[in-house]
């Protein structure tokens, strides 16, 4: 039983740590608080059926076999992203970071707004490969084949990842940009080609995370990213804003920290377990203000 | 040579003007909406007022401290149930809150008191939840604000037997007209008026201006912060029992996303830095909803029907918001204050003491 | 053709006024110290060279190459390095990954492994720390780096802003020992803002005195140490006429 346990929260756990990526991510290198990443989320999802507004939905693109759908969705996700940079965060670039977070929040408005027009705001169902969610024998457990390779991608994203920002050049640029911009570009970093990459990913991120999501759940919901994505936000603030490790340590907590409520909540108290879930953040925070793992790029000393 | 007054002194009286000018504005708001005797233009009005309060009450906390909060609404939603939980007939009460306490359940209150035990309410939860949050770096404050939002709105929907859940709480007395709500306005436009002249609301400023130049010169950020807090929420738990007695019925989805979207636009729109912004950018936003409102309903051009596609609204809200953080950041008042130029009071100043006899 | 020229250059915050009008050539291969008092706009004149900084009025100039109004990164791409005040090293990452965060714009990429090479053995004490996070540096071995980092642009101009600020005199000296060294083997335009006229006096070369935005004397560096201009410029007393 408790093994089932272990596996939901690493599912858990991994898909919070991935969303939360996608925010530090780009918080990093711009300091900004991408409020819109959630959109982001179901942009990505509803990417997968044909617009309309029916309460069952029609497979478009998610029709395609896997090995085309993936990279197919990611690409959607990291082109919004980066969209969305061009168009609305690089007029903004020199703004003060809570403008920059103001019309991120204002960007995620309109795009959900967009999916509402175009899909309705009722939620539909989405059968997405449903032949993974038949249970599969490890260690003993009955484990539905979907979390096991929830489980995997997560890994294989996060390895993925650490690669791309410790041995490639872009890498390095991106890791020295989010220490300090300016100084940076005083090396001949790139500012637009960085930002632009940090985006591509952070979109991707989000592609991946809605994948996940609807292969677990069935479901396409206009605010589906919302719920996800608040756990993100404040999983980046309890890691240390800026710092992607604690990102991912946190979302692993958080994740744990959920599924382990939900089985140790009395039954008339589990639909507060979210309420639960940010009481225990809040309570974090009084103690540790900083966040886990601070950053370098710290705040300026008096 | 007789007392003229000096720059100084004249720049501190037409400070004080902007509370009235901005007062006598609403009014004229309200006199020109109820003289057209259109009962969607009065109610209008009366929404636009309500928002106000609403507004004013966020600038409070958000123009002086630079912090972004997206949990005012959540002081809006607890001010809105406290109000029902008051005057809402014991009798419904006890059929529908069943997980009221007794005393509660038995209250008949006048609805002034409970306008005030809902900002009181309020004021309360704000200085707690404050108390945790606002050691936190501006960015963070405003994610963890975001996370009590999130936190109210999934216990109010949940907590059935207290709040109704999401099933809508009907009932409440519709008090609330044009007039109620200038009324309570102009309150909340004096008291921000008050704090952000007094000397917390000014070192607040400071901390927003230079956060290193201010902690040096010894300000406790974290106190002034909880203090703008805390009589931020208080208008804002009034402005929610406004709305809930406005409407008329209750639900945790009306003080969720959309109404601190709503917010935020106004404050964005009107510019964040000065009271004058945050009460000319509900003015512009309500104005320019009501008009998509009216063209969502439909319009005639010549003989051709025309209708803004639903939802349009908050896709062209947000555009506006992200076109006036793009060219126009300060917002239309630009960080200024509505108020008389500071030479026409010298001009009085020196008009009235010209008729009085020379003393030195 | 002069390797800098910079002409009636004017920055502004807001309304300060930190440059005016400012203007001065550099030849190639000169070592060209700033000094005056704080305030005299030392920094801004290298921020508004590099790019961070954007210049109100007036025209940069390199090779004949115009650099006013380009970003830092593309001026950095036309051979112009800055090592900043308070050097700005990367703490999180290593020295060595330090050292190659510039090489990006190099196109002669086969010949960064030489440059590295040659980096480790002028600042020997790098070589030794090289898989070390920079941030565990002491402050003259963070200046150390911070030089090698932008020489790993392969600059033909470098400015330097305070290499010497909070460093021991005996590290200075050295660091200044080693920027000569390099100067002279690469054949480097440099461009130093230096705090200390006497110091600058010592290693020798042109120095500008700046005063309010303003140039008030221009001449050998070992020329000033003697004269009034010093005093002059630092506390604006007028000298006997």
């Amino acid at each position: 039983m408790s093994l089932q346990l272990i596996f939901d929260a690493l599912a858990l756990g991994g898909i919070y740590a991935v969303a939360a990526l996608g925010i530090a991510m780009i918080f990093g290198v711009m300091k900004l608080v991408n409020f819109a990443h959630g959109q982001f989320i179901a942009f990505a999802v509803f990417a997968l059926i044909v617009p309309s507004t029916d309460a069952t939905a029609v497979m478009g693109l998610g029709r395609a076999p896997a090995l085309v759908l993936v990279p197919a969705i990611l690409l959607v996700g990291a082109s919004l992203a980066v969209t969305s940079e061009f168009v609305v965060f690089r007029p903004l670039r020199n703004a003060n970071p809570v403008a920059l977070m103001v019309a991120s929040f204002a960007l995620g408005v309109v795009i959900q707004s967009g999916l509402m027009a175009a899909y309705g705001g009722r939620p539909k169902s989405v059968s997405l490969w449903p032949e993974l969610g038949s249970p599969v024998s490890v260690l003993g457990a009955q484990v539905p084949l979907l979390q096991i390779i929830v489980i995997g991608a997560v890994l294989i994203v996060l390895a993925a990842l650490a690669l791309l920002l410790k041995k490639s050049r872009i890498g390095l640029e991106m890791r020295a940009a989010a220490e300090d911009f300016g100084m940076a570009r005083l090396l001949g970093v790139p500012a637009n080609a960085v930002i632009a990459c940090a985006f591509a990913v952070s979109g991707a991120l989000a592609a991946a995370v809605a994948l996940v999501l609807v292969a677990q759940t069935g479901v396409a919901d206009v605010r589906m990213g919302g719920q996800i994505m608040l756990v993100a936000f404040i999983a980046t603030v309890v890691g240390g804003m800026g710092s992607l490790p604690g990102a991912v340590a946190a979302g692993f907590a958080i994740g744990a920290a959920s599924v382990l409520l939900q089985a140790a909540l009395p039954f008339e108290a589990r639909p507060f377990r979210d309420a639960f879930l940010f009481g225990l953040v809040i309570l974090v925070l009084l103690v540790r203000p900083q966040g886990l793992f601070a950053s370098a790029a710290a705040k300026p000393r008096v | 040579m007789s007392a003229t007054m000096t720059d100084h002194r004249a720049r501190r009286i037409a400070a004080r003007t902007t509370p009235v000018l901005l007062c006598l504005l609403l009014l004229f708001f309200v006199l020109v909406a109820t003289g057209l005797s259109d009962r969607a233009t009065g109610r209008m009005a009366a929404e636009t007022l309500i928002r106000v309060t609403l507004v004013v009450g966020f600038w409070i906390f958000a123009g002086n401290s630079g912090v972004i909060s997206f949990g005012h609404a959540a002081f809006a939603c607890v001010g809105a149930y406290v109000s029902a939980w008051l005057t809402l007939n014991p009798q419904m009460k006890s059929l529908l809150l069943t997980g009221l306490p007794d005393w509660l359940a038995q209250a008949d209150w006048p609805v002034l008191l409970a306008a005030l035990a809902a900002g009181v309410v309020a004021a309360l939860l704000a200085c707690v939840t404050g108390a945790a949050i606002l050691r936190l770096s501006g960015i963070a404050a405003s994610i963890a604000t975001f996370a009590f939002l999130a936190m109210i709105n999934t216990i109010w929907a949940n907590w059935t037997p207290v709040t109704g859940g999401t099933s809508s709480v009907v009932g409440l007395a519709r008090y609330t007209n044009s007039w109620v709500a200038l009324g309570w306005a102009c309150g909340a436009i004096l008291a921000a008026a008050v704090y952000g002249a007094s000397a917390s609301g000014l070192a607040l400023r400071a901390t927003r201006d230079d956060e290193v130049a201010a902690s040096a010169s010894g300000i406790d950020r974290y106190r002034h912060r909880l203090l703008a807090f805390t009589i931020s929420a208080f208008f804002c738990g009034i402005g929610g029992a406004l709305l809930g007695h406005f409407i008329g019925v209750l639900n945790p989805d009306t003080f969720y996303l959309s109404l601190t979207f709503l917010m935020l636009a106004m404050l964005v729109v009107g510019g964040i830095g000065s009271l004058s912004g945050a009460v000319v950018g509900v003015l512009v936003v309500s104005l320019a909803v009501e008009a998509l409102v009216r063209l969502e309903k439909g319009f005639t051009i010549g003989s051709a029907q025309f209708s803004l596609p639903a939802g349009s609204q908050e896709i062209l809200i947000g555009i506006a918001m992200i076109v006036v953080l793009v060219f126009r950041p300060a917002g239309l008042m630009a960080g200024r204050e509505l108020a008389l130029p500071a030479r026409w009071i010298r001009r009085v100043a020196k008009g009235g003491a010209s008729l009085r006899p020379d003393k030195y | 053709m002069s390797k800098l020229g910079v002409f009636d250059l004017s920055v502004r915050y807001g309304k300060l006024v930190a440059l005016n009008e400012l203007s001065f050539q550099v030849a190639e291969g000169e070592r060209v110290f700033i000094s005056g008092p704080n305030g005299a706009g030392k920094s801004s004149l290298l921020g508004a060279i590099s790019g961070a900084v954007r210049a109100a009025h007036g025209r940069i100039e390199m090779d004949g190459d115009i650099l006013s109004g380009r970003a830092p990164e593309a001026i950095a791409r036309r051979g112009l390095s800055m090592v900043p005040e308070g050097r700005r090293i990367f703490r999180a990452l290593t020295v060595q990954e330090n050292l190659m965060v510039g090489t990006g714009l190099r196109r002669d990429r086969n010949a960064v492994p030489n440059d590295l090479a040659a980096i480790y053995d002028a600042f020997p004490i790098l070589s030794e720390r090289r898989h070390a996070n920079a941030g565990a540096l002491s402050g003259g071995q963070q200046q150390m780096l911070a030089i090698g980092r932008a020489l790993m642009t392969n600059p033909k101009l470098m400015l330097v802003d305070e290499p010497s600020l909070g460093l021991a005199p005996k590290v200075v000296d050295e660091v200044y020992e080693r920027l000569a060294q390099l100067q002279a083997q690469r054949g480097l335009t440099l461009v130093i803002v230096e705090q200390s006229s006497t110091r600058a006096a010592r290693v020798g070369g042109r120095m500008i005195l700046m005063r309010g935005g303003r140039i008030v004397a221009d001449g050998d560096a070992g020329a000033f140490a003697a004269e009034d201009l010093l005093t002059e410029a630092y506390f604006g007393q007028e000298s006997a006429a």
